[in-house]
């Protein structure tokens, strides 16, 4: 059944408009998980506010859970989703980036733009900044095309590369996930501020 | 510690769950067997020899030949233009364009039509279209393109309109002797397969 | 007796609901258009509609433009991703509307200026939008989805992201804490 744009269930446009209805999802639970703050975001690096932990894995793994069961009850063919490509150097690379972007920035594209969304103005300033940094990118792609493009690997999946099936790296993933909750919030305990 | 405990409560069992249950990789079937039969009974992919000649005659690029014999057989003998996919590597993922396609018409040949029929079976049932068999495979073409049997005089004109046909065929793909085909006699090559378009089923491109 | 430290708490969601809410909404993203949810490719695709706009001629010989045009067709700006974030301004303004969140203000730590605050955000936005091109999506695109579709790019990339962000807090202590 599923994904119905590929098994032409619905419209280009439908598509589109559902990507709408789906943002808007997006941006509000975003929003009401705290993640339109900056300093909510940056907590997780300091160990006051483990918000982005806790919610990003959550819902990583309840998305993961998520896919494999609609495989396994056959609503959805896995090998038609898209599976992000691995280009090993730029993966790395462009993560260091962001990850130095994040920690001075404070926040994430999506993030920034909930952020912006209810009026802060340094979530508006790090959307002008984005925009900026990919200008940046686009404008001298000749001098780092080669990073860009090296070392591909195809659309690998980490259970394909560990020997291991989607279903039981999956629960690895949960596991290891709780685990991280765990001293998560004995971290919180340990350095309680002010939630902003 | 409450949030957290439930949500280890609920997720665990599920993670086990998927973890134990053996994964669905079964790709639906997009045509029913009763469906597959109906199409085997009436024959519907069958191409004619004379069909395939007239297009290869004519330089037309929708066709594609393909070989599912084995890799020496191909070598040793092919039709012009054609690729070889050993049926033991049909489902292979390089060839998922081939085999999967709305542009071309595909036809596979054997040297007789059971190794070709395998093939259309496999490609048809996955809901792929515009693939087809050669009738009578290599031997019947050898018979009637490159050896056409002159038809005796009291045949309909029809059977004399197919007997010139193979024959100029047959000289222009290399076939025995130069031959003349007598004016006046129409041509009667089948009407070619008709190419069904439909969606193609791509990969949505994402990230970024 | 209360206890004399009270930690002020606002009215957010519980994060472990958040994040299944969060969850569900990817699995929609899958299910109905067979990828994950992403923000940054939005940004390229004004970025690559402003090129083309700006300077035309240029921006045809341009690699970046053609990688973009690789792989989506037709009109740059009417790209999944452009819907998606529009409706992620909506869904953050209705949130915080609820919410009684809606305020404009520059949010900083009490120890700088809002002026460095936003100095930091223009910085870090520059870095960041630079880095998701290298990594082929941000945190939501490659992180987010790549590990809900259990991608290797994804993980690393994720790894890369808060590795990096861990390694160099404290250097930057001063601006959050």
């Amino acid at each position: 059944m599923g994904p119905l744009i590929t098994n032409g269930i619905i419209s280009e446009s439908t598509n589109l408009f559902l990507a709408f209805i789906i943002g808007i999802g997006f941006g509000f639970v975003l929003e009401q998980s705290g993640f339109s703050s900056s300093r909510k975001l940056a907590g997780v690096f300091y160990g006051y506010d483990t918000v982005v932990l806790k919610v990003f894995f959550t819902a990583a793994i309840t998305a993961m859970l998520g896919l494999l069961f609609f495989s396994l009850f056959g609503w959805i063919d896995l090998s038609l989703v898209y599976v992000n490509p691995t280009y090993l150097t730029s993966a790395i690379v462009g993560g260091i980036i962001m990850g130095a972007g994040f920690i001075i920035g404070g926040y994430c594209p999506g993030t920034s733009f909930c952020g912006a969304s209810i009026g802060k103005i340094d979530g508006m300033v790090f959307i002008g900044g984005l925009f900026i940094g990919v200008l940046l990118f686009g404008l001298g792609y000749k001098l780092w095309e080669n990073l860009y493009l090296a070392k591909f690997m195809g659309s690998p999946k980490v259970s394909t590369s560990l020997g291991l099936s989607d279903g039981f790296f999956g629960l690895l993933l949960i596991l290891a996930a709780l685990g991280m909750f765990w001293v998560a919030e004995l971290a919180e305990k340990k350095f309680p501020r002010e939630e902003y | 510690m409450r949030p957290l405990k439930w949500l280890a409560i609920f997720i665990v069992p599920m993670g086990i769950i998927i973890a134990a249950v053996p994964q669905n990789t079964t790709k639906p079937y997009k045509l029913t067997a009763p469906q597959l039969l109906a199409e085997a009974n009436n024959r519907t992919q069958y191409v004619t020899p004379e069909t395939v000649a007239d297009m290869i005659v004519n330089k037309d690029p929708s066709l594609q030949l393909i070989d599912v014999r084995s890799q020496d057989e191909f070598e040793k003998f092919s039709l012009p233009g054609a690729i070889n996919i050993p049926l033991t590597d049909l489902l292979a993922e390089k060839y998922a364009d081939v085999i999967n396609q709305d542009l071309k018409t595909n036809v596979f040949y054997s040297n007789g039509t059971v190794t070709a029929n395998q093939a259309w079976m496999l490609t048809r049932q996955l809901g792929y279209a515009n693939n087809f068999v050669l009738e009578g495979g290599l031997n019947y073409w050898f018979e009637v393109i490159m050896n056409p049997g002159k038809p005796v005089t009291t045949s309909p004109d029809e059977e004399f309109a197919r007997y010139n046909f193979r024959r100029s065929a047959g000289s222009a793909l290399g076939g025995g002797g130069a031959f003349q085909a007598q004016t006046g006699q129409s041509q009667a090559a089948a009407p070619k397969p008709a190419v069904t378009t439909g969606p193609k089923k791509k990969k949505v491109a994402g990230g970024c | 007796m209360e206890e004399t430290k009270e930690i002020k708490k606002t009215k957010y969601l519980n994060p472990y609901v958040g994040g299944v809410l969060l969850g569900l909404v990817l699995l929609a993203a899958n299910f109905v258009a067979g990828r994950g949810l992403g923000a940054s490719g939005a940004i390229k695709s004004v970025v690559v509609t402003t090129m083309q706009t700006v300077a035309p001629a240029a921006s045809t010989g341009s690699g970046f433009v053609k990688e973009f045009h690789q792989s989506h067709e037709g009109n740059p700006m009417k790209t999944w991703l452009v819907f998606e974030m529009l409706g992620v301004l909506v869904g953050g303004f209705l949130s915080g509307a609820i919410a009684g969140r809606l305020k404009v203000k520059v949010e900083h730590s009490p120890k700088i200026t809002s002026r460095k605050r936003l100095i930091l955000a223009l910085a870090g936005g520059v870095l960041f939008g630079f880095g998701s091109q290298l990594g082929r999506g941000c945190t939501s695109g490659s992180a987010l989805s790549g590990m809900a579709v259990l991608s290797v790019g994804g993980f690393i990339t994720m790894m890369a992201i808060f590795g990096t962000a861990f390694a160099l807090a404290y250097f930057f202590r001063k601006n959050w804490i």
